[in-house]
């Protein structure tokens, strides 16, 4: 039940995309990530990369052009 | 009820709209632009112009230059920047890029993360601008209106253009993961 934060803040598309890929296939079943994120393609590409892969997602705006995308390994 | 809570306003300002939507919009603007000025639509000769008209700001003289050296490009120069009409559609996409930005309520200057992106972006933008010239447009000029006109050479830059992103996408993750 670890957490874990990425910070892509000032990173463009592909590169959180990849970070959160890399990330999530270091974590165990259960942990959660969260992903800061403040380019709006990868606002879009993130979770709907992790949904396709089965985690649960849950995205954020917390701020003007800023975004925290949680994710929770199912598997 | 506050405005980012109506549908209308996530449906136009706040969401993205769909590719399908943007293609439709991409090619009844483009047939507009062919039927109003007699020219497909290009973005990266009007930046050369746009260099060609400041260089000669501060002194500078391309009349001798190949690529400027025809008499439609010397027409052009000496008409002056206002009288370009991609004067007004490359000005016309930034403001509007910044105005949907901003009805979004996700306009940001984001901040440097390391001078590894200045020199990354110099060098992308420098490679662009000589690639756009010598290929006679990027992906609007040379794939889009290329392809729409018929012609081959669009389909060779489509080629192209996903070797180098598949080869891009590998530099990236080489150099700033």
């Amino acid at each position: 039940m670890a957490e874990y934060e990425l910070d892509c803040l000032g990173e463009a598309c592909p590169l959180p995309l990849v970070k959160a890929e890399k990330k999530l296939k270091e974590m165990e079943v259960g942990d959660v990530v969260i992903v800061l994120i403040d380019h709006s393609c990868a606002m879009k590409n993130v979770p709907e990369w992790a949904r396709k892969e089965g985690h649960n997602v849950e995205i954020e705006e917390v701020d003007d052009g800023e975004w925290e995308c949680v994710i929770e390994k199912c598997k | 009820m506050a405005l980012k809570d109506n549908k209308f306003y996530k449906m136009w300002f706040k969401d993205a709209w769909p590719y399908l939507t943007g293609a439709v919009l991409l090619s009844l603007f483009q047939i507009v632009t062919l039927a109003s000025t007699g020219n497909p639509w290009g973005v990266s000769g009007v930046l050369a112009n746009w260099g060609a008209w400041l260089y000669q700001l501060v002194g500078g003289n391309v009349d001798k230059w190949y690529y400027f050296a025809s008499e439609g490009a010397q027409k052009t120069l000496d008409a002056g920047i206002l009288k370009h009409p991609g004067t007004y559609r490359n000005v016309g996409i930034i403001f509007g890029a910044f105005f949907a930005s901003l009805m979004a309520s996700q306009f940001k200057i984001k901040k440097l993360k390391s001078t590894k992106q200045i020199f990354a972006a110099i060098l992308g933008g420098l490679l662009m601008g000589y690639g756009a010239r010598i290929g006679f447009g990027c992906n609007i000029g040379a794939l889009f209106s290329g392809i729409a006109s018929f012609s081959v050479s669009g389909w060779v830059y489509a080629i192209f253009l996903f070797l180098g992103a598949w080869a891009g996408s590998k530099l990236l993750v080489k150099y700033f993961m």
